[in-house]
């Protein structure tokens, strides 16, 4: 499998993918700086799991890591 | 005329009884203190006159109306400050105010009128912040700004001033007692000072039962008690005061002493007029040179009253 | 009437500010391409892993393998986020005390539970139709087999159930304390479906069908009409369940 000619293929696929993965990757990280009154857990473990976790770290964030208050 | 009035109602979580075939009515226009111990079911009358709550027995009328649980038809005319008032944290104050005006049924120009009158009244006009950034304090007067918007005729706060700093405190106060006439107010406080301050009727609730219900002059005049008291400082001769003040008890000029020691007072009952037996006091003191710090002619605070209900 | 309107509105303001809906947009926009992607990556991971020693030929993906992906990531990724976001949409009102202040205005407590259901449904649909379009963009550019004929046909069941899943968390919501708790009870009444569908009997009935069929009805290989016991199920399911929402609301201490 050559490489090079595989991502210039799936461009069209893969350029829109990680610029939604990265807007989703952002709002979540700018969210748990300027937010830093959690359910539970810590900022540090809160960007670790939104930046490490694709997808699914962000959703968790909101879901169960957000403050009530915000 | 009575714009509310609760009729024996009664009301029990579980095994625990709250209300206790409670009687209330609240006369149209004035501003109603409404006052009681900690948990003396004080918010539970609130809420059962606005159906928040089921009564267990009894029935509640406003405006003539009966209150239903769930959708009562009767909020239409009131308006409601729960003792802390919890809003959409996500809107600012304008945003909320105009979410809430939508249910109230005022056309769009009347709303944007009142919105704008009601935050001038509570001091948040221009307030562009989201209410998730607002202090205690300004969303206590948001809470009074929604309860008030629709302009109703009865206007209901749950403890509205304990939450407020004493400079709070007093505007609260302030904005309530001008509304007066405006409005029927019914707030229930456990500050005493602030129902003598602007209430002109009562309610003292205790144990589930209304003990008193009048205006605040009736009421003082019920339990004016016929009493002088006296201070003296520390040199004073205890022993001849007290003695001089038997012989006017065998007299029949006072009919009571009572001697609080820590303070070098002594309180006085009598039963005849207050110039006379005044006079005959002093004279008496004068006589063995006994002299007091100072007389005082006793008026019952609402606070004794408070306590006298409640013993 | 306007005051579900209203209602609604706020809903999507809410939504909107607490970026949950930005979320879910992203999200099924990111299945949306995973699909076909996924599809098309398939058989080189397969060879990656494999090496060349592996004996058979792998087949080149269809529009088929696009579309399986698109039904297997929508019920396991995607109406899982949307239960996870939502669970705790009527709770959260409930135990925060926010509707006090309206239901002392005369907001009826029905208005709440339907301006609720509403814009959830609403919500839902668009971000199905989100991951449908983008996933179905992709699949006619780079699958040019005509192996999927009934791509309508195939989404509407997955629709239907989306939507009884949506009442589902809206009663489980009304019903709990808090979102945990109704998260709890939708994830049961799901695990519920699942079991029923060990029994051949019920299949026909069982909303769990809809969105497990797919793939057959895009073919055409099973005809949706026999499904339509389950759709109807469902519709009637959602209706029950959002009548009972408001019967337990208004018995709600709010």
């Amino acid at each position: 499998m050559n490489g090079i000619s595989f991502l210039m293929d799936h461009l069209p696929l893969l350029i829109p993918l990680i610029i939604l993965q990265f807007t989703l990757m952002i709002t979540a990280l700018i969210h748990v700086i300027k937010h830093p009154d959690y359910r539970f857990g810590t900022k540090g473990m809160w960007i670790f799991i939104v930046v490490i976790l694709q997808l699914i770290g962000p959703v968790f964030y909101f879901v169960f890591g957000k403050g009530d208050n915000e | 005329m009575n714009i509310i009035e609760v009729k024996n109602v009664s009301k029990s979580f579980g095994s625990k009884q709250v209300l206790d075939g409670l009687h209330l009515g609240v006369p149209k226009g004035s501003i109603f203190g409404f006052v009681g111990g900690n948990g003396a079911g004080k918010t539970t009358t609130m809420k059962l006159i606005l159906g928040l709550e089921e009564t267990t027995k009894g029935d509640i009328f406003v405006g003539g109306e009966k209150v239903t649980f769930g959708n009562t038809k009767t909020n239409r005319i009131t308006g409601y400050l729960p003792d802390v008032p919890e809003f959409y944290p996500y809107m600012s104050a304008e945003e909320y105010l105009t979410f809430c005006g939508e249910f109230t049924g005022l056309k769009k120009a009347e709303r944007k009128q009142r919105i704008k009158e009601t935050l001038t009244l509570v001091g948040l006009e221009g307030n562009k912040k989201r209410i998730k950034g607002f202090s205690r304090g300004m969303k206590q007067r948001l809470g009074i700004a929604q309860a008030m918007l629709n302009n109703p005729e009865l206007l209901i706060c749950d403890e509205p001033t304990s939450a407020l700093d004493p400079e709070g405190r007093n505007e609260f106060l302030e904005l309530l007692a001008s509304l007066k006439g405006k409005m029927t107010i019914l707030f229930s406080t456990h500050i005493l000072g602030d129902v003598e301050r602007i209430c002109d009727y009562v309610g003292i609730l205790d144990e589930g039962k209304l003990k008193v219900s009048s205006s605040i002059e009736a009421l003082k005049q019920t339990y004016a008690k016929s009493q002088i008291e006296l201070s003296f400082d520390e040199a004073a001769d205890f022993s001849i005061l007290i003695a001089e003040l038997n012989a006017l008890i065998e007299q029949e000029i006072i009919t009571e002493v009572e001697k609080i020691n820590e303070q070098n007072q002594v309180i006085i009952s009598y039963n005849k007029d207050y110039t006379d037996v005044a006079g005959v006091l002093l004279e008496s003191l004068i006589a063995k040179k006994i002299m007091p710090v100072s007389l005082r002619k006793m008026n019952p605070s609402l606070e004794s009253i408070f306590l006298e209900v409640i013993r | 009437m306007k005051n579900i309107y209203y209602f609604s509105k706020k809903e999507f303001l809410e939504s909107w500010r607490t970026s949950r809906l930005l979320i879910l947009m992203i999200i099924f926009l990111i299945l949306g391409i995973m699909n076909p992607l996924i599809a098309i990556l398939t058989p080189d991971i397969i060879q990656m892993s494999f090496g060349d020693s592996l004996p058979v030929n792998i087949p080149e993906p269809t529009s088929l393998d696009s579309w399986g992906q698109f039904y297997q990531n929508m019920t396991q990724m995607g109406l899982i986020v949307i239960t996870l976001l939502f669970s705790g949409t009527m709770s959260g009102e409930v135990s925060k005390g926010t509707l006090i202040n309206l239901v002392t205005k005369g907001l009826k407590r029905s208005t709440v539970v339907i301006s609720k259901s509403i814009y959830l449904i609403l919500q839902w649909s668009f971000c199905m139709l989100l991951a449908f379009f983008v996933t179905w963009a992709y699949t006619l550019y780079y699958f040019t087999d005509d192996n999927s004929p009934h791509v309508f046909l195939a989404v509407f069941p997955l629709w239907i159930f989306g939507i009884l899943l949506i009442t589902t968390i809206l009663l489980t919501s009304t019903v709990s304390k808090n979102s945990y708790e109704g998260l709890l009870l939708t994830g049961g009444f799901v695990v519920l479906l699942f079991v029923m569908n060990i029994f051949d009997k019920f299949e026909r009935y069982n909303p769990i069908t809809l969105t497990s069929e797919n793939i057959n009805f895009l073919q055409g290989a099973s005809n949706i009409g026999n499904y339509m016991p389950a759709m109807l199920i469902s519709f009637f399911l959602s209706l029950l369940f959002i009548y009972l929402s408001i019967v337990i609301l208004n018995k709600k201490k709010l």
